[in-house]
């Protein structure tokens, strides 16, 4: 009896972990990782090199030199760029434009960057991450505003856009922008007061202290957003709690001192203090990233705080809720006398945004002459969609499934080297991820998972017939 | 051609801009034509003559080939109720099986029949080729759109995605080095009589076959699509499919008939990249010809002598670009070459007309 119920919860159990909708991006990337095994077999008629290929991409990804880290720094671009797309998503909205707005986005930065290259280095970094985020942000608003007023559908006029970006960097590149002193066709150079920190600088940055302060003053930031989260949480369990009343004389009632009131500013405040103080200190004494090499930059920092931004906005705030709502249903968003047309605008500014900063992000953190250069490719875009679509538009799935692209992006060299195998097998793999995430159908019926409900939520875009 | 066609077809060209009567509207297009005429005399410092101005168009025949092989893909599918954005993935993959198979049918064969028999008949071959390649994607998008359910947009976009990842892996692999000499492109097939007329035969009948096959597959989607009961169902199925289905239509068939037939378009579209145009292939050749082909359709109202107008005026921006280039080298090349993607959006925010698509257009049926 006791095994019999044993077996039965178990039972539930797997079937409930075999449903979940964390299974069908699993199976979609094993599927793919065989599928994709299936072509180097057939491609290089030996079983032999689908083994030399694979562990090369695990091994250039992660176990080699500076492996690691790589990885990393080409998970950056990608989580900006997939939350760019998961914006637009979740206002239902096809962003395939972020290729193209990551392109304005860099060129905006690398002339913004170098005109304002006599300002200290606490504001040239913002100003600059800034304008690339502005540029980014007016690229992308521009097929909002047609889509949501003429209905020009965003997929074509996105895709339009792109191809219009493209040459637009390569003439800016070539003509107006172009550095003469320079051999190369490239922009100027943005000094190095606007560089995305590399990790093993920092102890040496920190010294001067304006950084000290900088950083000091965004950890108070992070500390008093925090506080503030658990104080309103303990304020609404306070109110939950049923009151009790004491008769008599209970304890009389305090006036609450100034530390209990503003707990936040106070938390705010100390930490930056501490931090301030302490950090410079504590960095010089001990740092793990030592080799002057490493190209990895606190732009993953700025991903990170993009993606719990982007989840706070999208599921915290009123923003959010708005925005989800007209992509869910427009015509109910407009009953509750939501405006759809800023609505659409703003998803994909800040959409756009995103990506703009994911091109800054490779000019002021990646490139070495922190510029941009003629032939400027990334092929990070069209990843990204599936990257969004694989993490079902949720910002932490997309940290994990960027690191992920990232990894294999970064693994494919060794891969080559390895087996001879040409690299492009992984953007074949990707492409069947994509294919097998966004029609989960056929996963299921392959593997025979039943269909779980909410799992089943897929992206929302629609066809040319209604305008938003 | 009766008249009642032909009054039909102007009609079916006449929705995609202007109203009244046929001699108008014929007209102001030649008007127009002379105005952009002029203003390209204006540019280029009046060198553009006669010669000029027949190979510019000749040129934009060229050019509008394969969009409006897109675009008549486009009105298929669409027409059927099914949006398909995979068309530019499609004619990539065309493009790529139609070079290959060029490249290795003419080597397999030329020993034994000879060089230009080999030649001859590889290019057909690719052409076959193509159209074949492209056929199995357009089947996994009517797999995936109609029989899944799939958001029709998210499927076509798997599609494009999916052929960019294919052809990239199978040129690196096999296509880019060590390449034997090819029988190249399709020489130009001039029409025996019909070519030697002075000013039309030149721009129309001195063209390469798949360019003829464009022209009358124009005239082919419009019967089918107008004087069939295939395509009255058709046109059913994209406006109301509940009720074709109460009447008896096989709503899942005529889609993916339609979307199929759609595919072997799209495939001869994208032969055109590497059988036509020039005897390369590179990633990414279609350079979004085949959006360009979408937006035509739009601007052609979902008609297919729309379709081929708005293909027609998208291939004289691009043969006007290149003349412009050509007697211009001081203009940066860039700012030009944006110009067609900027028509089309121009041409989708509905400014020459607002369009209408099929009312059941980019949803799934659910019996």
């Amino acid at each position: 009896m006791k095994t019999e119920t044993k077996r039965a919860v178990n039972a539930y159990t797997f079937s409930r972990i075999w449903n979940s909708a964390f299974l069908m991006p699993l199976l979609a990337l094993l599927t793919a990782l065989v599928l994709g095994a299936l072509v180097i077999w057939v491609s290089s008629g030996s079983f032999l090199t689908v083994i030399d290929a694979y562990s090369g991409l695990v091994r250039g990804a992660l176990f080699k030199e500076r492996g690691l880290s790589e990885s990393l720094v080409a998970t950056i671009p990608y989580v900006l760029l997939s939350l760019a797309v998961a914006v637009g998503f979740k206002a239902g909205l096809f962003n395939i434009g972020v290729e193209g707005q990551f392109y304005i986005g860099a060129i905006c930065a690398a002339w913004a960057g170098q005109v304002t290259d006599q300002l200290p280095a606490v504001i040239h970094l913002p100003f600059t991450l800034l304008s690339g985020a502005l540029g980014g942000a007016i690229w992308a608003a521009v097929p909002g505003y047609l889509k949501a007023r003429t209905g020009a559908h965003e997929v074509i006029t996105t895709i339009m856009l792109n191809y219009v970006s493209f040459r637009f960097v390569e003439y800016a590149v070539s003509g107006p922008l172009r550095d003469l002193q320079s051999s190369a066709v490239q922009t100027p150079h943005v000094s190095a007061s606007a560089e995305l920190w590399s990790v093993a600088a920092i102890p040496e940055r920190l010294q001067d202290p304006l950084n000290a302060l900088a950083v000091a003053m965004c950890c108070g930031l992070v500390a008093f957003l925090v506080a503030r989260v658990i104080r309103r949480r303990r304020e609404r369990l306070a109110l939950a709690r049923p009151v009790t009343y004491t008769i008599g004389r209970g304890k009389p009632a305090r006036a609450p001192s100034f530390f209990t009131r503003h707990s936040s500013l106070v938390a705010a405040v100390v930490t930056t203090a501490l931090v301030f103080v302490a950090l410079p200190v504590l960095v010089r004494l001990w740092w793990p990233f030592t080799d002057p090499y490493d190209r990895l930059h606190i732009g993953l920092l700025l991903a990170l705080v993009a993606a719990v931004a982007i989840w706070w906005l999208l599921w915290k705030t009123t923003i959010g809720f708005e925005l989800r709502t007209v992509g869910a249903n427009p015509n109910a968003a407009r009953y509750a006398g939501m405006n759809i047309t800023r609505n659409v605008v703003l998803a994909m500014a800040i959409s756009g945004a995103l990506a703009g900063v994911a091109g800054t992000v490779e000019v002021l953190g990646v490139s070495i002459c922190r510029c941009l250069p003629m032939f400027f490719s990334s092929g990070y875009g069209f990843d990204s969609i599936a990257i969004a679509l694989l993490a079902n538009n949720n910002p932490f799935g997309i940290l994990g499934v960027s690191f992920l692209f990232g990894a294999m992006r970064n693994g494919a060299d060794l891969m080559e080297l390895n087996s001879g195998v040409s690299k492009y097998v992984i953007s074949l793999i990707q492409a069947l991820i994509l294919l097998f995430t966004s029609a989960p159908v056929i996963m299921r019926w392959v593997f025979r998972v039943r269909v779980d409900r909410k799992a089943q939520e897929g992206p929302l875009t629609r066809g040319w017939g209604g305008s938003a | 051609m009766s008249t009642t066609t032909a009054r039909s077809i102007v009609k079916d060209i006449q929705v995609s801009g202007l109203r009244g009567r046929w001699w108008v509207t014929a007209l102001f297009g030649v008007l127009l034509l002379v105005a952009v005429w002029m203003l390209l005399n204006l540019v280029i410092g009046g060198k553009c003559g006669a010669d000029c101005v027949q190979g510019t168009l000749a040129q934009t025949l060229r050019v509008a080939t394969p969009i409006a092989f897109a675009a008549f893909c486009g009105v298929l599918c669409e027409r059927a109720g099914v949006v398909n954005i995979g068309i530019e993935g499609q004619m990539l993959m065309a493009a790529m099986a139609g070079y290959a198979v060029n490249l290795f049918a003419f080597q397999a064969l030329k020993d034994s029949i000879g060089i230009e028999a080999a030649g001859n008949l590889s290019r057909w071959l690719a052409v076959l080729a193509g159209i074949l390649s492209a056929l199995i994607l357009a089947a996994l998008h009517a797999v995936v759109s109609i029989e899944f359910k799939t958001n029709q947009i998210i499927s076509g976009t798997v599609i494009n995605i999916l052929s960019v990842g294919i052809t990239g892996f199978l040129y690196r692999q096999f296509l880019a080095e060590n390449l034997p000499p090819g029988p190249g492109t399709f020489p130009i097939a001039p029409i025996p009589v019909l070519s030697q007329i002075p000013v039309i035969g030149p721009i129309l009948f001195q063209q390469k076959p798949l360019t003829y096959l464009m022209l009358i597959l124009a005239f082919a989607i419009h019967y089918v699509l107008y004087y069939t009961p295939w395509g009255l169902r058709t046109r059913a199925v994209g406006e109301h499919p509940r009720a074709a289905d109460t009447l008896g239509i096989n709503v899942y068939r005529i889609r993916y008939i339609n979307v199929l037939v759609g595919g072997l378009v799209a495939g001869l579209g994208g032969a055109w990249f590497t059988l036509e145009a020039v005897d390369v292939f590179n990633p990414l050749m279609t350079n979004g010809l085949g959006f360009i082909g979408l937006a035509a359709m739009i601007f052609g109202k979902w008609n297919p002598f729309g379709a081929l107008l708005g293909a027609l005026i998208f291939g004289l921006g691009n043969s006007i670009t290149s003349t412009v280039s050509i007697f211009r080298p001081d203009i940066p090349s860039q700012l030009p070459q944006m110009l067609p993607y900027l028509l089309t959006i121009i041409v989708l925010t509905g400014v020459v007309g607002r369009a209408t698509p099929p009312a059941a257009d980019g949803e799934p049926y659910e019996k």
